[in-house]
C-alpha cells in the first residue's frame, strides 16, 4: 500500500470508492492499493462494508462513486473480462447440490468458456482429491468436501485474484486444516482478498489488513507495519460501530 | 417547505375548480339525450313532453348519468397520467439508481392508486345507472381492475423486500412492466370477441366541454397536491433518519 | 497429486464472442433440465397440482347439470390451471439458483445477463410444455368424453399452448427472479402474475376455445387471437428481456 508501487503491479487499485443508497453510505470514499501477490484481509463489524466492497470489486454491484480496477481493469466498464481473471470461495459454496461435483464444473467450464473442459475438470477433481466422488452428487457431500469442490469450481478458469468471503465459516477443524493447506499451495501464485470475523486467523494469512467501519477505511496497513495487540485494539473499537 | 405551501395551494384551487365543474356539470352544460320515449298516459314528470298524437304521449329521455362523466373520464386520465410519471421515474430510477427518483415514483403510485380506486368507483356507478348492473367486464372497467390489481402488487412487492436497493429496482421494474401492460390489457379486451354489448360513445357539446375541461385541470392539480403533500412528508421522514443515523455515531 | 503439482497459472485457452454465448445457454438449459430429470420436482408437484384443480372442477361443475357442455368452457378450465401450476414451477425454476448462491456464481462467469434470461425462460417453456402435454389428455378423459366431437383443426390446439407458454415463461422468469428474493415468494409471484398474465389469458383462451369448440368462423377467431398472443409475447418478452439484467443483478 506504498505509492512506490507502480500501476501495473497493482492487482487491486481503490480510489474514493463511494457506494450510497439515499442517505446510507455502505462505502465512503474508500481507497486502497494491493500489489500482485499479496494477500488482503478485510476485518469490520456487520454492516461495515465489507461485503458491499467485494460485490463492487467482483463487479455485482456498480460503484456510486470513485473508481476501482481489478488487474487494471476497471470494473464497470471491462466487467466482462474483468470476471474472466478473478474467482470467489464463500462461506456458501455456490455449487449446484442435485449436480455431480463433475457436472458442476463441467456446468462452470461452460460458463467461462473453457476449451478441452473434460481434461480441465478432471485435473482439478484430483488437485482438490475428490477425483474418488467425482460422479456423486454434490448433495451427499461433506461441508469440508464442498468447501474443496469450491475451490476447485473458483480455480477452473485460471483466475489471477482469488476473494474469499468468510471461508472459514461453518467448516470443522479437520475441514479447516485442509482448506488451509490447499490456499497455501496456491498462495503464491494468486492475489487473495479476504472478508473476515476472525482476526487471529486473517492476521495469520495476510500480507496487508484492512479495517472496515461504517464504510469508511479504519485502518490499511502492509503486515509488518502492524503491531497484533493494537491493531485488535482498534478492531473492537469498530464493532461497537456496527450496522447503522 | 414551499413545495407543502404550494402543494396546500393547489389542493385548494383544485378542490374549488372539481366543485364548479361539479355545479356546472348540472347547470350550463347541455343535457345529453337518449332519445323519446312513447307512453299511453301522461306522466307527472318534469321531462319535457314532446309531443302528443294518437301513439301516446312522447317525453324526452334526459340522459343523467351521463353527468359522472365530467368527474369519470377527467380522473381516468388523471390516473394513467401519474401512472406514467410513476412509470417515468421508475426508469429514471433504473438507469441512475438514485433514491429520489424511486421515492418519487412510489408516491406518483400512490397517488395513482387513488386515482384509479375513484375511476373504479365512478365507472362502477355509471355501469348501474347505465346498464342496470354494478359491474360488467367492459375494456375501460376490466383494464382499471387490471391496473388495480397491479398496483396493489406494487406494494406488495415493496413491503416483501428488506434491502432498500433492491425494493427499489425490483419496484421499479414492476413499475414499468405494469405500465407497458395496462394499455395491452385495454386492447385484448376490446378486441377479443366475446358475447358483451361493446362500449358506448360519448360526443361532447362545447358546452358540456367546459366543466369537462375544467374537472380535468381540478383533478390533476389535487393530484399534484396529494404527491406534493406525501413528497415533503416523505422528506421529513428522511432527515429524521438521517439525524437518528448521526445521533447513533 | 496436489494443486501446486497441477499447471494451475497456464490458463486454460478460452472461447469467446457469439459460440460463447450459445455455449452458457446452452449450459444452463442442459443444467435445468438435467436437474429436472434428477430431481423430477417441478414437473410431479405441477402435474399432481394440475390433477387436484380437476377434482375442483368436478366440484365446480357437479351441479351444472346434464345439459352443460364442458367443451364451452374447456379453454378457460385448461387455462387456469396452467396458470397455477406455471406458477408453482416457475417459484421452483429460481428457488434451486438461489439456494446454495449459485446464482452469485453465475454472475460472477462472464456470462451476458440477457443469455441467463433467455435460458431460464427457455427451460420454463419446455417444462410449462411438459406439464401441458400431460394435463390435456387427463382433462380431455375427465370431462370431454361426452362431447360429441372435437370442433377445430387438432394441431392449432399446440400452437395456442405454445403461444401461451411462451408469454407465460417471460414474464414469469422475470418475475420469479424477483419474488424468489421476497418475504413470501409464492403469494408475491401471484400478485404480480396473474394482472400482468390477463391480457395473454383472455387471448389464449379465445383462440383455444375456438380450436376446441369449431363452428362458424372459428380460423379467424383463431388466428385473431393468436396475433394478440403473438403481440404479448413480443411486447412483454421485450420489457423483460430489457428489465432482466437490473433485476438480476439487485
Amino acid at each position: 500500500m506504498t505509492q512506490a508501487v507502480a500501476a501495473e503491479m497493482l492487482a487491486v487499485q481503490v480510489r474514493d470508492l463511494t457506494r450510497t443508497f439515499g442517505a446510507r453510505k455502505a462505502l465512503d470514499k474508500v481507497s486502497f492499493d494491493l500489489p500482485t501477490g499479496s494477500f488482503l484481509s478485510i476485518f469490520g463489524p456487520n454492516g461495515a462494508g465489507k461485503t458491499t466492497l467485494v460485490k463492487v470489486l467482483t463487479t455485482l454491484t456498480p460503484p456510486s462513486d470513485g473508481s476501482a480496477k481489478v488487474c487494471g481493469l476497471d470494473v464497470v466498464e471491462e466487467s466482462v473480462d474483468l470476471r474472466e481473471r478473478i474467482g470467489l470461495i464463500s462461506h456458501n459454496p455456490l455449487l449446484y447440490p442435485d449436480l455431480s461435483a463433475e457436472e458442476n464444473l463441467s456446468f462452470f467450464a461452460d460458463m467461462y468458456g473453457i476449451d478441452d473442459a473434460a481434461n480441465r475438470v478432471r485435473e482439478l477433481l484430483v488437485a482438490v482429491e475428490l477425483d474418488h466422488r467425482r460422479l456423486d452428487l454434490v448433495r451427499t457431500f461433506s461441508r469440508g468436501m464442498l468447501q474443496r469442490l469450491s475451490i476447485a469450481r473458483a480455480l477452473l478458469h485460471a483466475p489471477e485474484v482469488l476473494f474469499l468471503d468468510e471461508p472459514y465459516s461453518g467448516l470443522d477443524p479437520h475441514a479447516v486444516e485442509i482448506f488451509d493447506s490447499l490456499i497455501a499451495q496456491i498462495r503464491a501464485d494468486h492475489t487473495f482478498v479476504m472478508i473476515s470475523h476472525d482476526l487471529a486467523k486473517g492476521l495469520e494469512l495476510c500480507t496487508h489488513a484492512l479495517i472496515l467501519a461504517r464504510g469508511k477505511v479504519v485502518l490499511s496497513a502492509p503486515k509488518e507495519e502492524i503491531d497484533e495487540a493494537e491493531f485488535a485494539a482498534t478492531y473492537r473499537a469498530t464493532v461497537g460501530t456496527g450496522v447503522a | 417547505m414551499r413545495q407543502l405551501k404550494v402543494a396546500l395551494v393547489m389542493l385548494l384551487i383544485g378542490g374549488v375548480l372539481t366543485t364548479v365543474a361539479f355545479v356546472m356539470a348540472f347547470t350550463t352544460a347541455e343535457m345529453q339525450r337518449f332519445g323519446t320515449v312513447t307512453v299511453d298516459e301522461p306522466l307527472d314528470t318534469a321531462f319535457p313532453l314532446m309531443e302528443v298524437s294518437e301513439r301516446g304521449y312522447t317525453y324526452e329521455r334526459p340522459w343523467f348519468s351521463q353527468k359522472i362523466f365530467y368527474f369519470h373520464v377527467p380522473v381516468a386520465e388523471a390516473s394513467f397520467l401519474v401512472f406514467g410519471v410513476a412509470a417515468f421515474y421508475s426508469i429514471r430510477f433504473l438507469m441512475r439508481r438514485r433514491k429520489e427518483f424511486d421515492t418519487k415514483a412510489r408516491l406518483a403510485m400512490e397517488t395513482a392508486i387513488v386515482f384509479v380506486t375513484l375511476t373504479m368507483i365512478t365507472g362502477i356507478l355509471w355501469t348501474r345507472a347505465a346498464w342496470g348492473v354494478w359491474w360488467e367486464w367492459e375494456p375501460r372497467l376490466t383494464t382499471y381492475f387490471i391496473m388495480t390489481l397491479m398496483m396493489i402488487g406494487y406494494f406488495v412487492l415493496r413491503n416483501s423486500i428488506e434491502d432498500e436497493e433492491r425494493r427499489a429496482t425490483y419496484a421499479a421494474a414492476f413499475g414499468i412492466i405494469a405500465f407497458i401492460n395496462a394499455p395491452i390489457s385495454f386492447f385484448i379486451t376490446r378486441l377479443i370477441p366475446s358475447s358483451h354489448p361493446v362500449v358506448f360513445q360519448s360526443g361532447f357539446a362545447t358546452s358540456n366541454l367546459i366543466p369537462f375541461i375544467i374537472a380535468q385541470i381540478g383533478m390533476l392539480m389535487v393530484g399534484y397536491a396529494i404527491y406534493a403533500i406525501r413528497a415533503s412528508e416523505v422528506r421529513l421522514e428522511e432527515r429524521v433518519d438521517v439525524l437518528k443515523d448521526a445521533l447513533e455515531g | 497429486m496436489t494443486v501446486a503439482d497441477t499447471p494451475t497459472p497456464p490458463a486454460p485457452a478460452r472461447q469467446t464472442g457469439a459460440s460463447l454465448s450459445w455455449r452458457q445457454f446452452k449450459a444452463i438449459l442442459r443444467k435445468d433440465i438435467v436437474m429436472e430429470l434428477r430431481t423430477k420436482e417441478m414437473v410431479t408437484s405441477m402435474g399432481i397440482y394440475a390433477l387436484l384443480t380437476m377434482v375442483i372442477y368436478q366440484v365446480a361443475l357437479s351441479q351444472a347439470g346434464t345439459a352443460f357442455d364442458p367443451r364451452d368452457i374447456a379453454a378457460g378450465l385448461l387455462w387456469l390451471a396452467f396458470v397455477f401450476t406455471s406458477m408453482l414451477g416457475l417459484n421452483r425454476s429460481l428457488v434451486h439458483e438461489k439456494d446454495q448462491g449459485c446464482l452469485e456464481a453465475l454472475l460472477l462467469s462472464p456470462v451476458d445477463r440477457p443469455i441467463i434470461f433467455f435460458a431460464k425462460a427457455a427451460g420454463n417453456v419446455v417444462f410449462l410444455l411438459i406439464v401441458q402435454a400431460l394435463t390435456i389428455p387427463v382433462f380431455a378423459f375427465l370431462f370431454l368424453q361426452r362431447a360429441d366431437q372435437y370442433g377445430g383443426d387438432l394441431w392449432m390446439i399446440p400452437l395456442a399452448l405454445a403461444g401461451g407458454a411462451i408469454g407465460i415463461a417471460g414474464v414469469g422468469t422475470l418475475l420469479a427472479t424477483m419474488s424468489v428474493n421476497t418475504k413470501g415468494k409464492d403469494f408475491v409471484l401471484a400478485v404480480l402474475f396473474v394482472p400482468l398474465m390477463y391480457p395473454l389469458l383472455l387471448a389464449a383462451v379465445s383462440a383455444t376455445s375456438a380450436a376446441v369448440l369449431g363452428g362458424d368462423g372459428y380460423v379467424q377467431q383463431f388466428w385473431s387471437s393468436m396475433a394478440l398472443v403473438a403481440a404479448y409475447d413480443a411486447i412483454m418478452l421485450v420489457a423483460a428481456f430489457a428489465l432482466y439484467e437490473f433485476v438480476i443483478g439487485a
